[in-house]
């Protein structure tokens, strides 16, 4: 026969502890040092944040001047003194037309992807070979437009730049305005075909304007990242000193690009300017990502 | 006396045939549908004329572009030997250290902002977090050239002397280069550089974590870290391999960054002091000036890339979304 | 700001970013010729970044004499220089080395026209060591990675006296294709057959546990930042970036330091081939400086466009006469007049 204690004979040990110092030491010691530890992670990622910020803002304010926007780039390295107007028009201009030929491309896949495609096997693929796309390396987008757009033309010019990052940009704004459309309620689709108009009227008029912050924001962000990319335009755009307001004619230079070709510089001169370029383009890339949060916040379909 | 409203029978609303409706219906569908067909056309194309202009040096080398670890485009005599076998070990290890030190650091920040975080320090991790990702890599490159370089090379030697009598770390960190540019320098950016990225997919994937699970968890006398390991990371272990391969992927391809802080060698050493060179980044440096064969072979090194991003990207949205088919069943 | 007011504010951006794409009108290429004496037009240059100094100046001071002409010159390296002129991405090409036939450019399709010459300079960053001596054995043998300390028993040999410190050597080479590594390596291969081995080329099978940068002023920077760096910069950069240079054992036996009479010395007795490419490297004369390297520019021996002949060699005929004086202010060497002479006849052999 087994026996058993009967309860009323057990050690009384009154109900669990629980306090914290009742725990194992073991179990509490390992606690807390993972938190610190995940805590820490937080403030190991704010360091290089903090360091390059200081260091790029430290440096390159000193030459961010007037002249500094609208010089032109001293051709010489050893120079001392300013000029990058001809790199910040050309980031601008490369980058917009990147971003007039990718965003509307873009927007008009995601609405078949969203609205037509959905889950057919076709959509299915491109939705799948549009993520392969995000990943592929810049420098392959490079080399591709460098042979097959540089050298069939015969010459290095800003419109091959911006085809190089409207390849980059074109999956990336497909994929996020996919998500804002499918964000879209479908009750408003519902009304549309209700009331009689065909699909396409339904998309253009209900759907499109109820997610163009989204879309907007998705495709801010996407030219903030192509306004930073440098390797699809090395081989692509070549290198002017002056401004060149031409895209389609004659070779032109970037911010990204000029940054890339000081940061080798034994030369003062090169680097501040390295330094002054870098600040101006983290300021712009900045702009768009900060006008991307403002316009989905201001501006989201509000939920009823 | 009544007075009857006479209304004229409306016709029935036509939603059939001819109206211009149908026309403008097929040419917009048709039109999405070729914009979609935009991104296979242009990754075929990619995929086809990198391909075929790489053919001749994969013809030439054969199997040997990958594991002959020779580059040597003008020899003094003979034919020119392509062997990339340096390059793509010196993507594998700066990739490999930006993992090592940026998964860590990545998970435990998506744990701050799911478990730890106040509401209102959340906000502010996550404006961090997104400020990392805004700054472009160049500038990045920039920072560790002129200025984390140069001083890591103080770190290196100090690590160098403490790890000097250790048989086995000696050879890993051995004598560093005087210019600090290094696998390990080119591993440190590329780490701060993936961190983003696989910080908030890994919080997507965290969140999705059912809260009944988590309080079963506290229930049952957990401290919260073992909470974690118990009730979170099982759970959300597929999505947060899936993260992981992605920010291999985005740090496999990284090319300006890495040009100028690795340090331009072709060597294969275990020593992570020393300077080397990734695939990219020899695509960067010797392109312009390459021709026949030889711009044959740098294509193919971008082949090769593109063919390793592709497979690791592909692995990991498999596995991210298998494992939230897999949570999404269990939550319901 | 309501949803329409946004949707206009994108148009507006929108519209004005397509202006400025497209509208830029007037572009600086205006290749009809006539106006000012000198034509107007666009001129693009790309190559070596041995000459890229002189080239700047030279551009600079042109365009106070024509102002009409933009003429751009990209320092990437004499190997893309001479691919992209093959491929017609540029009017002229900047090289030090030849034309092989793997550069892309077709054999008999254009001129070699010598501009300037320099030293290649062995530069040094060494904390507490002014004045070095080299002779050849010893540079092939620590840019092979075979003497790997400054210390070294080698070293000691070539500089009687001096107290050299423990610090490891970092070499420092070329990582994109170079006129100048094919000078230095020529150099080696002929003053020192014994010991190196690497050959010669724009590009050079480096050893391991060296450092590759791109362009002359890429090597330059990596030896400033570092403690204990060698490698081979042009006298211009070398000296701008305040690098020690090495007085370099010549052919005669004597010592002698980077300089432009050394180089001048070094071009005095080389001998100048039909083709007007000539040879100063490890040349006799007890001042000479040994490893002196010539540069040349590429021009093509018939242009499609009249106009475009005509700026070419307006441009290169100023360049050899009233440029070469600006030669010395950016420490290079301007040719000698018998060279001279003969360059701008060369001149005369580009047609349109």
């Amino acid at each position: 026969m087994t026996t058993t204690v009967p309860p009323a004979e057990r050690a009384d040990v009154g109900p669990p502890s629980l306090r914290r110092a009742a725990l194992a030491p073991r179990r509490r010691i390992t606690n807390r040092v993972a938190m610190v530890a995940i805590t820490l992670a937080l403030v190991v990622a704010v360091v290089p944040l903090a360091w390059v910020t200081v260091s790029v803002l430290a440096r390159g304010f000193e030459l961010l001047s007037w002249q500094f926007l609208t010089e032109d780039i001293p051709n010489s390295y050893r120079r001392h003194g300013p000029g990058m107007a001809p790199a910040i028009v050309g980031t601008f201009l490369i980058t917009g037309m990147a971003a007039l030929m990718a965003i509307p491309l873009g927007v008009f896949g995601a609405i078949y992807l969203n609205e037509y495609g959905k889950q057919k096997p076709l959509a299915q693929v491109i939705r799948t070979m549009a993520d392969v796309m995000t990943g592929v390396p810049s420098i392959v987008m490079g080399l591709f437009i460098y042979t097959v757009v540089v050298v069939a033309t015969g010459e290095q010019t800003g419109f091959a730049g911006s085809l190089a990052l409207a390849c980059l940009m074109l999956p990336i704004v497909i994929r996020s305005s996919e998500e804002i459309l499918r964000l879209v309620p479908d009750d408003l689709r519902q009304a549309s075909l209700a009331l009689g108009a065909r699909k396409w009227r339904t998309i253009l008029t209900v759907v499109l304007p109820a997610a163009v912050s989204g879309i907007a924001s998705g495709a801010l962000l996407a030219v903030a990242r192509a306004a930073g990319e440098t390797a699809p335009l090395v081989a692509t755009i070549g290198i002017a000193f002056t401004v060149n307001p031409n895209l389609f004619s004659g070779q032109n230079t970037a911010l990204p690009a000029q940054i890339f070709r000081n940061a080798s510089q034994p030369f003062e001169g090169a680097q501040e300017r390295a330094w002054g370029a870098a600040v101006t383009l983290v300021v712009i890339v900045f702009v768009f990502t900060v006008l991307a949060r403002v316009v989905v916040s201001r501006f989201a379909i509000k939920e009823r | 006396m009544t007075t009857r409203t006479t209304q004229e029978k409306a016709a029935p609303p036509d939603l059939t045939g001819r109206s211009g409706g149908v026309r403008t219906e097929r040419l917009f569908s048709g039109w999405t549908l070729a914009t979609g067909f935009l991104v296979l056309a242009i990754l075929a194309l990619i995929l086809v004329t990198t391909t075929r202009q790489a053919w001749p040096a994969f013809q030439d080398m054969g199997l040997g572009f990958i594991t002959s670890s020779t580059w040597d485009p003008n020899p003094a005599s003979g034919n020119p030997v392509f062997g990339a076998l340096a390059f793509i070990y010196g993507t594998a290890v700066s990739s490999l250290i930006a993992l090592l030190i940026g998964v860590p650091i990545s998970i435990g920040i998506a744990l701050f902002l799911t478990e730890l975080a106040p509401r209102r320090l959340r906000g502010l991790a996550i404006m961090v977090v997104d400020m990392l990702a805004a700054i472009p890599s160049v500038v990045f490159g920039l920072w560790g050239v002129l200025v984390l370089a140069p001083l890591l090379v103080h770190v290196y030697r100090w690590v160098h002397d403490v790890a000097a009598p250790i048989p086995g770390l000696n050879s890993i960190f051995g004598e560093p280069v005087g210019t600090g540019r290094s696998f390990m320098t080119a591993g440190i950016i590329l780490a701060i550089m993936i961190v983003p990225i696989v910080t908030s997919i890994s919080r997507e994937v965290l969140s999705t974590v059912p809260q009944a699970n988590k309080d079963a968890a506290f229930a049952l006398g957990a401290t919260q870290w073992e909470m974690i390991t118990g009730a979170v990371f099982p759970h959300s272990f597929g999505g947060l391999v899936g993260a992981v391969m992605l920010g291999l992927g985005r740090a496999m391809g990284e090319t300006i960054a890495v040009s100028l802080v690795i340090g331009g060698a072709t060597n294969i050493t275990p020593n992570v002091f020393a300077g080397g060179n990734s695939m990219a980044a020899v695509i960067v440096q010797q392109f312009g000036e390459s021709s026949g064969t030889f711009t044959a072979a740098l294509i193919g090194l971008g082949v090769v890339l593109f063919a390793l991003t592709v497979v690791v990207n592909l692995a990991a949205r498999l596995v991210v979304r298998r494992a939230e088919v897999q949570l999404r069943g269990a939550a319901t | 700001m309501n949803r329409r007011m946004l949707s206009r504010l994108v148009l507006a951006v929108v519209a004005v970013a397509v202006l400025a794409g497209c509208g830029g009108g007037n572009d600086n290429g205006g290749s009809s010729g006539g106006g000012t004496a000198n034509g107007s037009g666009q001129l693009k240059g790309s190559g070596s970044s041995f000459q890229d100094a002189f080239n700047q100046e030279v551009i600079s001071a042109y365009k106070e004499k024509a102002p009409d002409v933009t003429v751009t010159y990209n320092a990437v390296g004499s190997g893309t220089g001479k691919q992209e002129f093959g491929k017609g991405l540029t009017d002229f090409a900047g090289t030090d080395s030849l034309v092989k036939d793997t550069d892309g450019v077709p054999a008999g399709s254009f001129v070699y026209v010598p501009t300037v010459a320099g030293p290649i300079t062995v530069s040094y960053n060494l904390s507490g060591v002014d004045k070095l001596q080299l002779s050849p054995d010893t540079v092939a043998d620590i840019f092979q990675a075979k003497i790997t300390k400054w210390n070294d028993p080698a070293i000691a040999k070539d500089n009687p006296g001096a107290s050299l410190p423990d610090t490891a050597i970092t070499v420092a080479h070329r990582s994109d294709g170079s006129g100048t590594t094919s000078n230095f390596t020529k150099y080696l291969t002929v003053a020192a057959p014994s010991t190196w081995k690497l050959g010669s080329g724009d590009t050079v099978a480096w050893p391991s546990g060296t450092q590759g940068a791109e362009k002359n002023t890429g090597v330059a920077q990596i030896i400033k930042q570092t403690d204990g760096g060698i490698g081979y910069v042009d006298y211009s950069d070398a000296v701008e970036t305040k690098l020690s240079l090495a007085a370099i054992k010549n052919k005669d036996g004597n010592f002698v330091a980077p300089s432009l009479e050394g180089a001048t010395a070094a071009m005095a007795g080389a001998t100048v081939k039909d083709d007007l490419t000539y040879d100063p490297l490890n040349a006799s004369g007890a001042d000479a400086y040994p490893i002196t390297s010539p540069t040349y520019l590429l021009l093509k021996n018939k242009y499609d466009d009249a106009n475009k002949a005509q700026l070419v060699t307006d441009f290169a005929r100023y360049m050899l006469t009233d440029g070469q004086p600006i030669a010395k202010d950016v420490n290079f060497a301007a040719l000698p007049s018998g060279l001279q002479q003969k360059a701008l006849a060369q001149l005369d052999k580009v047609q349109s």
